[in-house]
């Protein structure tokens, strides 16, 4: 058994691992959680905290800032993909 | 002291031990404006403007956000990312004046309960510094610890607040959910995220949450305000019922502690015990974490490297990487959503357990952790490392508040006992911790 939770670079054959970690993980709990009775699990909709379509940000957010978070960027607008549609 | 010269013993501090010395690496970033900021706030304390938090030094965990500095997250996928507004918190903090000093270090995406997560490097526990500081706000932990910081602000999904402040000696306050606004906090799942503060001091674990509480409309759950009145916090309550939970932990050392402090209280107050059995209480754990990494897949589609970042399944490490892919395997349509609905039935089973615990009790107490802290990079388990939360997971999915305060030390490492109350009943939860606290004094 080793460290299973110190950052490194992962191989794709790792990451691969992972995922059939998480899975056999996932499939435990969900047997564990088996002996849990069905609920009907009530839910409210409040549409007063309901975002409006298209309202106005209410503060100003710095574009400078975020142009400079964007990986691929022309003068004044963020490339999101190129030549993959 | 000004808050000039109190910086500047800080920054020395820092200075010696975080990446020299001792290398605790509690900070990812130093503030490049705070002399420039401290001088300011000093003008205002002559003049008799300044606010609450005046002369209050404060790191901040970099998953939440503060205007032009970093906020990684620890994570290489944010590696240069600089958040672009405060947080509803943090501007609550500086309109009082408080003096931001940097970003700390933390799990990555807030996930661990160690601190090995980050991919800066796992930080050191201050008060044993071969061992793990808990997660996983290890930096801002580690921060108050060390005596880098007067106060740090975190958060706590399922145990981040609390478990660091536990295996560090200090106070981990984690308030009911949706009492704190997270606009500007980058989430880990949102059904359970909250933020809080870690401190020495219960009374400035209070003073913090009655500045940073109450409505917000920028988030849409945040809703309710509350009465938190500092004075009130140091009168011991009469006619109290302690709730003392019915769980069973391995190290009977930590129990016995915890025990003792229980005994102190019921003899010197007069205070009553019941103990509290909660129904499903040992699936909290299998509850938790399907719900956690569903919303973390979720939460991270956002960070596909196009407005920010890098694209996190190619940037991230082993933990954040295993909760996004679990996460994308429960929420698969050929599932049909069985284990997500599982967790979300047992969750509702808990949080009325608790609701009905509470009416046979004014408060519940426990160990805040069931270990004592392993080795940085130690040979440990998924399951094990999860089941370090195994304590703080059933409040957190309860929605109720929770605190960590020092209950003493095994072998020289820090232990914390945990009291949570009832939904909005921090204020009274903040009066009883108050109460353990004065059995130190």
């Amino acid at each position: 058994m080793e460290n299973e939770f110190l950052h490194k670079e992962l191989t794709e054959n790792e990451k691969l691992k992972i995922k059939e970690r998480a899975k056999e993980i996932m499939k435990n709990f969900e047997e564990k959680l088996s002996e849990i009775d069905e609920l009907e699990i009530k839910t409210t909709t409040k549409k007063e905290f309901a975002r409006k379509e298209n309202s106005p940000c209410e503060k100003k957010i710095d574009k400078e800032i975020m142009l400079q978070n964007a990986p691929k960027k022309n003068k004044d607008f963020i490339i999101a993909e190129t030549k993959n549609w | 002291m000004t808050t000039q010269e109190k910086l500047q013993q800080y920054l020395d501090e820092i200075e010696k031990h975080d990446k020299r010395n001792n290398s605790i690496n509690a900070f990812l970033y130093l503030n490049p404006h705070a002399e420039e900021q401290a001088k300011k706030i000093d003008k205002k304390i002559k003049e008799k403007k300044a606010g609450k938090l005046a002369g209050q030094i404060i790191s901040i965990k970099s998953n939440l956000c503060v205007e032009k500095l970093p906020a990684s997250c620890a994570s290489k996928t944010l590696e240069n990312y600089k958040a672009p507004y405060n947080a509803e918190i943090v501007q609550k903090l500086l309109n009082e004046d408080a003096l931001i000093i940097g970003m700390t270090n933390m799990d990555e995406f807030a996930s661990g309960s160690s601190g090995e997560t980050s991919y800066f490097g796992p930080t050191k526990n201050p008060k044993a510094l071969e061992l793990i500081p808990g997660g996983s706000s290890s930096g801002p932990a580690a921060s108050v610890a060390a005596n880098f910081c007067d106060i740090a602000m975190g958060s706590d999904t399922g145990g981040s607040l609390r478990n660091p402040a536990s295996h560090c000696g200090l106070v981990g306050l984690k308030p009911t959910y949706s009492l704190v606004s997270r606009y500007g906090l980058i989430d880990l799942a949102m059904s359970t995220d909250t933020i809080g503060p870690l401190t020495k001091t219960v009374h400035e674990a209070a003073k913090i949450l009655k500045i940073i509480s109450g409505k917000d409309k920028k988030d849409a759950i945040c809703q309710t305000d509350i009465e938190i009145n500092l004075k009130k916090i140091e009168e011991i309550p009469k006619d109290i019922t302690i709730g003392i939970l019915d769980f069973e932990i391995p190290n009977k050392n930590i129990q016995n502690l915890i025990d003792e402090k229980i005994k102190k209280a019921t003899e010197k107050y007069g205070w009553k015990t019941k103990k509290i059995k909660i129904d499903k209480i040992d699936l909290a754990i299998e509850t938790y974490y399907p719900i956690v990494y569903v919303e973390a897949f979720s939460g991270t589609r956002k960070l596909d490297g196009r407005r920010f970042g890098k694209k996190i399944e190619e940037s991230c490490g082993p933990e954040f990487l295993r909760r996004i892919l679990g996460g994308e395997e429960i929420s698969l349509a050929e599932h049909g959503g069985r284990c997500y609905h599982k967790a979300q039935n047992a969750r509702q089973i808990i949080e009325n357990e608790f609701k009905n615990a509470f009416k046979k009790c004014d408060f519940i107490i426990c160990p805040t952790v069931p270990r004592l802290p392993h080795k940085i990079g130690g040979q440990i388990s998924v399951e094990e490392m999860y089941a370090y939360d195994v304590l703080t997971v059933p409040f957190s999915l309860a929605r109720v508040p929770c605190i960590s305060i020092p209950a003493g030390e095994i072998d020289k490492i820090p232990v914390g006992m945990q009291i949570a109350c009832n939904q909005f009943e921090d204020e009274k939860m903040l009066q009883i911790a108050r109460c353990f606290e004065k059995l130190g004094e």
